[in-house]
C-alpha cells in the first residue's frame, strides 16, 4: 500500500526538515515521493509529523517489575475495557505499557536491566507488550563468572567471549553494567562503593570491571555503547562519581543511565553527608561537552507516588530508610538481584523539587539534545506517561515558571533553572525523543523520516498545550499500519523484540557449561530463550553488530 | 484417546464445542488449578477475561501466605544458588523444608563464594526434626507454634527479651553469621510467620547479611505469579466479571465460590500433576489434564481433554526450583496430540464465534 501524508509540518532534524511537507510510505518503509496515486492519503494539516518515539531506558519487564506490582498493587488504576486488547486497561500490565506508549506516539521501548539468570521470564513479558518493538539490555558486572575471569587476569578475549555468550543466550540488544561490583560488595558487607574502592574477595574495582566491559562491547561491535549505571546514585557528591566514570571511559563509547540522579553536588563541603545537595547540572553538562564519546538519558523526576526499581541492591538497601510507604523488597540474586523501594516525590518537598529542577536543567543546558535522551527511568523518577508534561515544560518557559512558582524555593537557591530562558523547538524534541535514542541504539532505520526508514510515524495536532498534544497522538503508524487514532488504540498488533546478532565462542560455551553445572546443577540450556517458549512465532528480529 | 464429552470418547473439535457451550452458558465460571506450562496459563487468563470468569491457582494457599506479607511489609530474599554458594549459617524453620533436596545440597557443601567462603557452615533448625540425618543444632518450637516462635526469636534478637533462654543463643548465632539464610515453607509457617520472619531478617541486616529463601510450591505457582502480574498487574486470584481484573484473594477462592454456590461452572487446568479438587464434577466442569494422568478419563468432568505434559510430551516454560527462575523444558518424548494452550485458545475462539453469531 502506498501512503501519502501531506499538509503537516514534518519535523526530522536528521534531514534538516522542519516545514510543511510530505511523507510517503510503502510496504512499511518511508519512500521517496511517488508519481503514482497513493492508496491512502492522510491529511495532516495543522499537525506535526515526526518519526515514532524511541525509549532507551524504561523498566517495563523482568522480575523486579513483577515484584513492584506485588508490593504496590494499587499503584496503577485499572479501568474497564469492554473492547480491544483484554488487558490494555489493567494498570501497570504489559498491555497497558504498550498501549500507553503507543498513544504518545512511541513505537520502540527498551528494558535496560535484564539479568541473564532471568532472561526467559523477561523476554516472555516483553513479548506480551503489544504494539511496540522491544529490546532488553543484558546486565553484567556483578556475576561471579565474570569477576572470576577478571580476578584471574584472563585477558580481553575471555571477557569478550563471556559477554558475547551472555548477550546471545539472553537474546539481549546491548550490555549494561549496574554499579559494577556493587551487588557483590553489598553481599560481602559493604554499604558504599566508589570507582576505585576494592571489591571484597575479588580484589577488583568498578573501574576495572567497567573498563573490561567497555572493551568487550567495542570488540564485539555492539551498536549501543555500554550502558552504565554509576556508583553512588542519588547521594550528595554523586556528580563526582559521574565525572570520574566519564573520565574512566578514556574515550570509549559510554552511555550514562538517568544522569539526573547524579546531578547532586555537595552543598556544604564541610558537611558533605549532612549538608544536602545542590544542582551539578552545569558541571555535568561541561563534562559531557568535553567528552563527545558519551551520551546520557535524563531520568527526569515527576511528582507523585512511584516505586523505585533497581538491580543496584547496594543503593536500594541504603534507600530503604526513605521508603514511602514504609515497605520494600530486596533480593540478593544470582548476580545483582534487585531492590524495590516505593517513593513519593513531594511537589512541595525541597529534595523532590530540586531533583525535578536538575533534570530539566540538564536538558535545557544541553547543546546537543541527541546526546541527552528524555527518560524518567520509569518508574524510578516517575511514570513514562509524564513525557508529554515534561516536553511541555521544555518547550514553554511560561509554563515552567508557573510550575516553579508552586514548588519549593530551593529551586531558585540551589539550581540554575529559573534563569534559563531556553525553549525547546520541535526539532530539538525530535532529537531528544527520536533521532537521539535511535542513534544511541544503533538503529539506522528508526528515529527519522528519510527514505528507507521504518514507517513508524507519529502525527500530533499542533496544540499550544503541549501536554495535550503529545499525550494523545492524532495518528500513529507502526510499520505503515495505523495503530492509534485520536489518542486511542485502533488496531492491536504485536511488534518484534530486537536482539543482537552475535556469535558465541565454542570454547567459552564449554567453559560456561561447566561453570553453570557446578553452580546451578544445570547448564546453558536452562538459561536459554528458545523460540518455542513463545506463544507466537517470529517474536525476535536481529540487529547486526557494527562492522 | 484425548477427549471425552459426558463420559464418551470424542474428537477434540467436538469436545472444544462442548466446552465452549458449557462455559458460555455459565453466569459465573471459575478457572482453577493452573498447574501447567506458562503458555497454557497465559491462554487461561485470556479465556477468563473473555468469559468474565475468575482465576484461582491450586498454588494459591502457598502463594498467598507470602503475598499478603509482601504487600504489607516487603521481603528480603536470596536464591538457592546463592544460599549454597555463600551461606555460612542456615536456619531451617519448621518441618517441611527437610523433605526438599536443597537441605541435602546445603548440608553437603561449603560456601565457595564471598566473604564466608571456606568457613564451616552451621545448620540450625527452629521447630524442625530433632533426629534428622543432617547434622544441625535444633531449637524446638514454642507451644504457640512457629509464628510465635519466630516472634520470640526476633524479640531476643532485638533485645526486647533477654536471659539464658535457648532463643537467646540462637539469636547470637544468627547475628554472628556473615551470610545467613532462613529456609522455610510459607504454607507451613503462614502469613503471620512469614511477616515476622521478614521482620527478623531485616533486623539482622542492620549488622550483617541475612536473607529468606522460601520453598516453592510444587504446582508452578512461582511461574504463574509472574505471568499473572505482567498480564493483569495483579497477583493471581482475579475476577473479570466487570471486564477489568479485580484482585480479591478471598472472593475468588474457587473452593469457597463453589461451596457457596456462587460459581456455576468450572474449568480445571492441570497438565502437570496436581490434587484433583473435590468439587470437580459437582458442577458443570471442563478438565484439561495431562496425558497419562489418573484424571485423564471421561468420568472426571463433563468435558475432559488429555493434553501434553510439559517436559515430557510437550515443551513448556516451567518453574525451575533449583534455579528459582523460569526455564524452558522441551518435550523429552513423543509430542502429544493436544496442547493445553491450544485447547484453551480453541475454546476462546469458539466462544468468539458464538458471540458473533448471536449478534
Amino acid at each position: 500500500m502506498l501512503i501519502r501524508i501531506h499538509g503537516g509540518r514534518v519535523v526530522d532534524p536528521t534531514a534538516g526538515r522542519d516545514a510543511v511537507g510530505e511523507v510517503w510510505i510503502e510496504d512499511g518503509r518511508v519512500v521517496a515521493p511517488s508519481d503514482r496515486a497513493p492508496d491512502r492519503t492522510i491529511d495532516a494539516t495543522g499537525c506535526v509529523v515526526m518519526a515514532g518515539g524511541v525509549e532507551v531506558h524504561s523498566h517495563i519487564a523482568g522480575g523486579n517489575v513483577v515484584m513492584s506490582r506485588l508490593l504496590l498493587p494499587d499503584l496503577y488504576v485499572s479501568e474497564a475495557a469492554p473492547e480491544g486488547h483484554p488487558f490494555a486497561h489493567a494498570g501497570g500490565s504489559a498491555a497497558w505499557i504498550g498501549a500507553n506508549y503507543a498513544r504518545m506516539g512511541y513505537t520502540l521501548a527498551v528494558e535496560p536491566a535484564m539479568p541473564p539468570a532471568n532472561a526467559l521470564a523477561t523476554q516472555l513479558e516483553l513479548a506480551d507488550i503489544p504494539l511496540l518493538d522491544r529490546g532488553a539490555l543484558t546486565v553484567m558486572g556483578n556475576d561471579d563468572h565474570l569477576l572470576q575471569l577478571l580476578r584471574a587476569r584472563e585477558g580481553k578475549a575471555a571477557v569478550r567471549d563471556l559477554v558475547a555468550l551472555s548477550v546471545a543466550t539472553s537474546r539481549g540488544l546491548g550490555v549494561k553494567c549496574i554499579n559494577a561490583g556493587g551487588a557483590s560488595a553489598f553481599k560481602d558487607g559493604m554499604l558504599k562503593l566508589s570507582l576505585d574502592d576494592e571489591i571484597p574477595v575479588y580484589g577488583l574495582s568498578t573501574r576495572k570491571i567497567m573498563g573490561a566491559l567497555l572493551d568487550a562491547v567495542e570488540e564485539i561491535g555492539v551498536p549501543h555503547p555500554l550502558h552504565v549505571h554509576c556508583n553512588n546514585l542519588g547521594i550528595p557528591g554523586a556528580d563526582e562519581s559521574f565525572v570520574a566514570t566519564l573520565e574512566a571511559a578514556e574515550g570509549r563509547r559510554i552511555h550514562f543511565a538517568h544522569a539526573q540522579f547524579y546531578g547532586y553536588g555537595v552543598a556544604d563541603p564541610e558537611n558533605p553527608l549532612t549538608g544536602g545537595f545542590r544542582s551539578a547540572a552545569e558541571r555535568i553538562t561541561e563534562a559531557m561537552e568535553a567528552h563527545p564519546n558519551a551520551t546520557y538519558d535524563v531520568g527526569q523526576v515527576a511528582f507523585g507516588q512511584t516505586v523505585t526499581i533497581s538491580l543496584d541492591i547496594l543503593r536500594q538497601f541504603a534507600g530503604r530508610k526513605g521508603a514511602n510507604p514504609k515497605k520494600w523488597i530486596l533480593n540478593a540474586g544470582d548476580a545483582e538481584g534487585g531492590g524495590v523501594v516505593p517513593f513519593l516525590y513531594k511537589p512541595r518537598g525541597p529534595v523532590s523539587s530540586l531533583q525535578w529542577a536538575i533534570g530539566l536543567e540538564l536538558m535545557l543546558l544541553s547543546k546537543e539534545p541527541e546526546r541527552t535522551i528524555l527518560t524518567t527511568d520509569h518508574p524510578n523518577g516517575g511514570p513514562f506517561t509524564d513525557y508529554p508534561h515534561i516536553i511541555h515544560l521544555l518547550m514553554d518557559k511560561e509554563k515552567r515558571d508557573r510550575e516553579i512558582a508552586g514548588l519549593h524555593k530551593v529551586i531558585a537557591e540551589r539550581s540554575g533553572l529559573c534563569a534559563i530562558e531556553r525553549e525547546y523547538s520541535f526539532s530539538e524534541i525530535a532529537q531528544l525523543t527520536r533521532s537521539g535514542p535511535a542513534k544511541l541504539l544503533g538503529l539506522a532505520d528508526r528515529g527519522h523520516l528519510r527514505e528507507g526508514a521504518r514507517a513508524d510515524v507519529a502525527i500530533y495536532r499542533d496544540d499550544p498545550d503541549r501536554t495535550a498534544m503529545f499525550a494523545r497522538a492524532r495518528l500513529v503508524l507502526k510499520d505503515g499500519e495505523t495503530i492509534v487514532e485520536d489518542g486511542e488504540v485502533v488496531a492491536w498488533r504485536s511488534g518484534r523484540t530486537l536482539e543482537l546478532a552475535v556469535e558465541s565462542d565454542k570454547a567459552m560455551v564449554a567453559r560456561s557449561e561447566t561453570y553453570l553445572q557446578d553452580r546451578f546443577g544445570t547448564g546453558l540450556k536452562s538459561f536459554a530463550v528458545p523460540d518455542d517458549a513463545f506463544p507466537k512465532p517470529d517474536v525476535f528480529a536481529e540487529v547486526a553488530c557494527r562492522s | 484417546m484425548a477427549a471425552w464429552v459426558k463420559g464418551g470418547a470424542t474428537d477434540a473439535d467436538a469436545a472444544v464445542e462442548a466446552a465452549a457451550t458449557l462455559l458460555a452458558s455459565a453466569r459465573n465460571a471459575v478457572l482453577a488449578g493452573l498447574c501447567a506450562e506458562l503458555s497454557a496459563v497465559r491462554a487461561a487468563y485470556h479465556l477468563a477475561d473473555a468469559l468474565g470468569a475468575s482465576v484461582d491457582p491450586v498454588a494459591g494457599p502457598s502463594l498467598y501466605a507470602e503475598l499478603g506479607p509482601l504487600s504489607r511489609t516487603g521481603a528480603m530474599t536470596t536464591t538457592p544458588a546463592e544460599a549454597i554458594g555463600r551461606a555460612d549459617a542456615i536456619l531451617i524453620v519448621g518441618n517441611a523444608p527437610w523433605d526438599r533436596a536443597i537441605v541435602g545440597d546445603i548440608a553437603g557443601s561449603q560456601a565457595t563464594r564471598g566473604r564466608a567462603a571456606g568457613s564451616e557452615r552451621v545448620i540450625l533448625s527452629l521447630g524442625g526434626p530433632r533426629n534428622g540425618a543432617t547434622r544441625h543444632v535444633a531449637y524446638p518450637a514454642e507451644a504457640g507454634g512457629l509464628a510465635v516462635s519466630i516472634a520470640h526469636l526476633r524479640a531476643f534478637l532485638k533485645g526486647n527479651l533477654a536471659g539464658e533462654a535457648a532463643y537467646a543463643d540462637l539469636a547470637k548465632r544468627l547475628s554472628s553469621a556473615q551470610y545467613g539464610v532462613v529456609l522455610y515453607d510459607p504454607a507451613e509457617i503462614g502469613e503471620l510467620g512469614v511477616e515476622m520472619l521478614m521482620g527478623l531478617i531485616k533486623d539482622l541486616n542492620e549488622a550483617t547479611r541475612f536473607f529468606g529463601l522460601s520453598l516453592a510450591d510444587p504446582f508452578q505457582g512461582r511461574a504463574l505469579l509472574q505471568l499473572a502480574a505482567w498480564t493483569t498487574g495483579q497477583a493471581p486470584r482475579v475476577g473479570f466479571g466487570r471486564h477489568v481484573p479485580e484482585h480479591d484473594p478471598w472472593r475468588f477462592d474457587s473452593t469457597r465460590q463453589i461451596a457457596a454456590g456462587e460459581a456455576d461452572a468450572a474449568l480445571w487446568l492441570a497438565s502437570l500433576p496436581a490434587p484433583r479438587p473435590d468439587w470437580l464434577g459437582t458442577l458443570p466442569s471442563v478438565a484439561i489434564v495431562g496425558v497419562g494422568s489418573p484424571d485423564a478419563s471421561g468420568d472426571v468432568a463433563d468435558v475432559v481433554f488429555a493434553v501434553g505434559v510439559p517436559g515430557e510430551s510437550a515443551g513448556g516454560s516451567l518453574w525451575d526450583e533449583r534455579r528459582a527462575a523460569i526455564a524452558y523444558a522441551p518435550a523429552s518424548g513423543q509430542t502429544a496430540e493436544l496442547s493445553a494452550a491450544g485447547i484453551l485458545t480453541a475454546i476462546q475462539e469458539r466462544l468468539t464465534q458464538k458471540k458473533a453469531a448471536a449478534c
